[in-house]
């Protein structure tokens, strides 16, 4: 059973927030089980060293985190298609990123719906994207 | 490898009259790979991502949920899409790979000036989600260099990596374009290059 109904969409509504605590240990847990071992996502003295005030999250993290975003809405039936993410300001641990996410269109006939997200933190928007989701037609 | 940091975007615009470096056009369309994986598609990497990203989907961790939700087996987050084909702890490809890599042409950017690269887009399509045991490889290709853009964090080129996934039976599975920036910072001075 899935947590929506798809026939009972529309464009416009919204998702419900989702707040994640950027710590150290989900940068460097989310790099490692990523496998990015560049430097800059573990080491501070070498984030520092290239400018950066502390180690920051990787892009593999950040897309792993909108698609958790999204399946959590849409629930376990339904299955991503594309995830197209916009990369703004880093995600430094002691921060915290706020998703918000809205649909913004719905193809009826592909039972897929277009959800636009945004992940802000305090720095402004580390991300922002345009996430397709199919439905299936039985559960 | 090269150190690629996040992107404090705005829209580009595009400097009248500048067009793409000389020499530039010759990558585009090159297709470098293959490039394989050094692990298949396995339930111990799928459950460490799943526990680091707090994602408690159980189609990716629990075979009968993924049986109840259309799927074979157990299945992967679809953004884990990339993660199969990292080279890992020590920057090695598996045997049997290609060398070479598409964005070569980011050495000859940097050489004309442009030491500046932050990465400004990453998009995935999944054609099909990933089973337990496929093993994947991927070919990549330089699919657009831009002409000279003038951008908030300093002037030079978006260059867009297309790279194509593939299981071990040559069906495609996915494709992921990678879009940097190579560019010279506002306040660089050439001659400190």
């Amino acid at each position: 059973m899935d947590k929506l109904s798809f026939a009972k969409l529309r464009p416009g509504d919204d998702l419900p927030e989702l707040r994640i605590e950027i710590t150290a240990k989900l940068i460097v847990g989310g790099a490692i089980a990523s496998r990015d071992f560049q430097d800059v996502h573990h080491d501070q003295d070498a984030a520092q060293a290239l400018g950066s005030p502390d180690i920051f999250m990787n892009i593999l993290t950040t897309n792993g985190l909108v698609g958790r975003y999204v399946t959590d809405w849409c629930g376990p039936g339904a299955r991503l298609k594309k995830v197209d993410i916009k990369l703004g300001a880093p995600n430094y641990p002691g921060d915290r990123l706020v998703f918000s996410g809205v649909i913004s269109s719905k193809n009826d006939a592909a039972r897929t719906v277009e959800v636009k997200i945004a992940g802000r933190n305090r720095l402004g928007e580390h991300v922002s994207g345009a996430i397709c989701v199919e439905f299936q037609v039985k559960e | 490898m090269r150190h690629v940091a996040p992107f404090g975007h705005r829209a580009p615009t595009e400097i009248m009259g500048a067009d793409v470096l000389p020499g530039l056009k010759q990558y585009l369309g090159q297709r470098f790979g293959p490039f394989h994986c050094w692990d298949p598609v396995n339930a111990s990497m799928i459950r460490h991502w799943c526990e680091a990203m707090g994602d408690t989907n159980p189609i990716y961790t629990d075979v009968a949920a993924a049986r109840a939700h259309g799927h074979a087996g157990l299945v992967a987050p679809p953004t884990m899409l990339h993660t199969w084909v990292m080279t890992g702890y020590n920057g090695l490809r598996p045997p049997g790979s290609a060398t070479g890599n598409a964005f070569e042409v980011l050495d000859t950017i940097e050489q004309a000036g442009f030491p500046g690269v932050v990465a400004v887009n990453c998009e995935q399509e999944y054609f099909r989600y990933l089973r337990e045991g496929e093993r994947i490889h991927y070919y990549a290709e330089l699919e657009s260099v831009s002409k000279q853009k003038a951008t908030a964090l300093g002037t030079g080129y978006f260059c867009t990596e297309l790279s194509t996934f593939y299981n071990q039976e040559d069906e495609a599975v996915g494709s992921m374009r990678f879009r940097v920036l190579k560019y010279r910072p506002a306040n660089w001075n050439l001659d400190n290059g």
